[in-house]
């Protein structure tokens, strides 16, 4: 016992002097042999979803009582205002579970490869990341038997569902969780100037605009990562965003922190001091510290920006970018000029549509039903 | 019933043997007499024969301590803390003390609690006291241990909705805890199954006093303990009331398992909650719909253990210590008093499918059911069991939790 603390203590003073020298650490690059070379793609609009599908959806997306203390709906966090983020630096998590990650935007979700910020999730498993959130104690903290009971005491969600599994059709808890995942992979954030300027018609675009494109794919080289559809290349890499002292300032914070090490197979969650990204899931030494490329669609209305929400603007994060990342960052310097860096703002801009999406539906009460048990 | 003592269990089989013999001897003498006056069956076994077989109320013996959870004054101090830590439920609202609070007789005055946020309880909480003395815990025995019980509680989405992981990382960042917990069970950092170990520990100590309880003053020897509606209706519990027929030993409880018709709580049909709740229990307890009326709302009871279709509706007897401080009554809290409990009784319980020959119309005169209830009041403290509430020690940052633990580790 004796030694085991004394190793502890050792260990926390090391890493401590580690994380004030800021060692960088031998950076392997995530870039494999191209035969196309990245670029921009314009969205190609899916087929429009059922109606009653999506309204089935989108009632429960705004549905508090999915979660366990009936507080927290899936739009607490993802705010279709906030391009289905929350504006918050690090999500709020649940009640007295604090976050340690800022809440990805779901926006462009359809598009992406890989879903969360290690990537652990493949984009066809968007069921198992709603699953995730709504039975999670970081997040929403449900029961998938009390999630139906209560849908079944809801008359207006199963209205909505009844209009799409039939009169008779029991709610499950599959159903349930398909419903959201089709709701939440519905915002390609609308059709914006990019777009349309990726289809050939520039008229949308601002001058300032079209030089930021231009830098984009070139002289900034943006779209190495930020690449097709969804402005992403679904891959984790190395940026070297300074921390979020907040994470360990907060106990309700760490103790997120500390289980999502312990949930992930770290051999002693409690020395874990950080968010290790990609390396929490795989283990790989080479994946310390990678995070995935997030989407840019709607990127205007999703700050702050990183995994952690440590940049405030887009401005900021251009300037990082710009800098070549942290130290130790698989990014180089850019050497923009400050028009230059303007203009790249301006094209981020661009990004969102002005449409909004994803109105709440009005709050209705539990019914007593004589038949909900039927 | 898994490691019971075999005299008892022969003693039950007796019990049982008795009553089979009795309900053969009723409709032998209805075969033989034609109308016979349930009066009549009641003079067969009362007075004297009801108590004849039935272990007589008695003074409780001291707790049973697991061997694998000794007591020690640092564990139950903070199994104390932990019993009163709402930190141990998801959104840190809701502790042991919610539903088991000490000033409502370490129960809930609600008939059915309110549990977790956003939720109410299906069945009326058993109160904590003298817990320790019960053989299986819960209203149809589904649970062995205060330990398991205490996890059970902690995780049921219903009632604290804690999950282990996310818990445990909150009592590790107390430094206070990790203190206490490394004096108790000598471990690093706290962990859950040893939280469960303290608080079922602290629970054990939540007994009656016998120095403060009437009856078992009376039971000592002294005589004036108790008054003389109380020494009447002691007489009628043993005897015309045959109460002790289940009501016996220490617990005043056979610990066995009866389906009187309590009437339906109408909560069931009023609040979407319960209605919630009582859906849930039934789907996580695989009930086929088949054997429930309406489709999930009802409680079958036994059933959920034995999977028995004749244990449907049955429920354990509980103790009648402590009753001044423990109402509302019966597995669904349906009754407010003890005298609508008598009165229930009385009429020879309600109506349900496997309703205990037992319960007879008892034709109890109105002082009669009132020397009952005085009985049955004397059964409890003169003054009810309060812990105080602990201060309960904060959350702070890992850094600070790390460095005072290698200073105390230093020294």
């Amino acid at each position: 016992m004796k030694r085991r603390t004394f190793r502890r203590c050792a260990r926390a003073a090391l890493s401590l002097l580690a994380l004030s020298l800021l060692a960088p650490v031998a950076t392997p690059t995530a870039s494999a042999p191209e035969s196309i070379a990245p670029r921009l793609e314009a969205v190609r609009r899916a087929a429009p979803l059922d109606r009653a599908r999506l309204e089935l959806g989108r009632q429960l997306f705004h549905e508090s009582r999915l979660s366990g203390d009936g507080s927290r709906s899936c739009a607490s966090c993802h705010a279709p205002a906030h391009a289905f983020a929350d504006g918050d630096a690090l999500s709020r998590g649940y009640n007295h579970v604090g976050h340690f990650r800022n809440t990805p935007s779901l926006v462009g979700l359809r598009l992406k490869s890989r879903l969360m910020w290690d990537g652990r999730y493949e984009a066809a498993d968007l069921k198992k990341v709603v699953a995730e959130m709504l039975f999670s104690p970081v997040t929403m903290n449900g029961d998938p038997g009390i999630v139906v009971e209560r849908v079944r005491q809801l008359p207006v969600l199963m209205d909505a569902w009844r209009r799409l599994h039939g009169v008779n059709a029991p709610p499950t808890i599959e159903g349930i969780v398909q419903a959201i995942a089709d709701y939440a992979g519905a915002h390609d954030g609308g059709d914006t100037p990019v777009d349309a300027a990726l289809r050939g018609d520039v008229s949308k675009l601002s001058p300032q605009a079209i030089e930021g494109m231009r830098l984009f794919n070139g002289k900034a080289a943006c779209v190495r990562c930020h690449s097709g559809p969804a402005l992403s290349d679904g891959r984790a890499h190395r940026l070297r965003v300074p921390e979020n002292a907040e994470v360990l300032r907060d106990p309700e914070r760490t103790i997120a922190l500390l289980q999502h090490h312990a949930n992930h197979g770290s051999p002693d969650p409690m020395a874990e001091r950080s968010d290790t990204g990609r390396h929490a899931i795989t283990r790989r030494a080479s994946d310390r510290g990678r995070f995935a490329t997030p989407s840019l669609r709607g990127v205007a209305r999703t700050a702050p920006y990183m995994h952690n929400g440590v940049l405030p603007t887009l401005s900021s994060v251009v300037e990082f970018h710009n800098r070549g990342g942290g130290a130790g960052s698989e990014l180089q310097p850019l050497g923009l000029d400050a028009r230059e860096r303007a203009a790249l703002v301006a094209f981020l801009e661009s990004l969102s549509a002005t449409t909004a999406a994803g109105e709440a539906p009005t709050s209705h009460d539990y019914a007593t039903a004589a038949g909900a048990g039927r | 019933m898994i490691g019971e003592p075999a005299q008892r269990g022969a003693r039950r089989v007796d019990r049982r043997l008795a009553q089979r013999l009795a309900v053969l001897l009723l409709s032998m003498t209805l075969i033989a007499g034609g109308i016979v006056s349930v009066g009549a069956f009641v003079d067969v076994l009362a007075p004297g024969d009801a108590a004849a077989d039935t272990a007589p109320l008695a003074m409780l013996p001291p707790v049973r301590i697991p061997v694998d959870n000794p007591m020690s004054a640092a564990k139950v101090e903070l199994g104390r803390m932990l019993f009163f830590d709402a930190r141990l439920s998801g959104n840190a609202s809701t502790s042991c003390a919610s539903c088991h609070a000490p000033q409502m007789g370490w129960t809930h005055h609600d008939p059915l609690a309110p549990g977790y946020p956003g939720h109410r309880l299906w069945r009326n909480n058993p109160t904590v006291l003298n817990a320790a003395h019960f053989s299986r815990l819960m209203w149809d025995g589904t649970l062995d241990r205060l330990e398991v019980q205490a996890r059970s509680a902690m995780q049921a989405p219903v009632e604290g909705n804690g999950k282990a992981g996310i818990v445990e990382m909150r009592l590790r960042l107390v430094p206070e805890y990790v203190d206490r917990f490394h004096d108790v069970f000598g471990t690093e950092w706290p962990r859950m199954e040893d939280a469960w170990l303290a608080i079922a520990a602290f629970e054990r100590t939540i007994v009656s006093d016998p120095a403060r309880v009437p009856f078992d003053r009376f039971l000592a020897g002294d005589a004036r303990a108790l008054p003389e509606a109380a020494k009447r209706g002691y007489a009628l519990f043993n005897g015309k009331a045959r109460c002790i027929v289940c009501h016996g030993g220490p617990l005043a409880s056979d610990e066995q398992y009866h389906a009187l018709g309590v009437p339906r709580q109408l909560l069931f049909d009023s609040s979407p909650l319960v209605q919630v709740a009582v859906r849930w229990q039934n789907a996580q307890r695989e009930a086929p719909r088949v054997l429930y009326r309406g489709g999930g709302d009802e409680d079958l009871g036994r059933w959920y253990r034995t999977r028995d279709p004749a244990d449907i509706g049955k429920f354990r007897t509980p103790s009648l210590r402590e009753l001044r401080y423990t109402g509302p009554y019966m597995h669904n809290g349906v009754f407010a008093t003890l005298h609508e409990v008598v009165e229930f009784f009385d009429r020879g319980g309600g109506d349900a499918p496997n309703k205990s020959p037992l319960l007879q119309p008892l034709d109890l005169d109105a002082g009669e059911k009132a020397d009952l209830v005085a009985f049955l009041e004397s059964l409890s403290m003169d003054t009810p069991l309060i812990v105080e509430t602990p201060e309960l020690p904060p959350m702070r940052p890992l850094v600070e939790t790390v460095a005072a633990q290698c200073s105390r580790d230093e020294q």
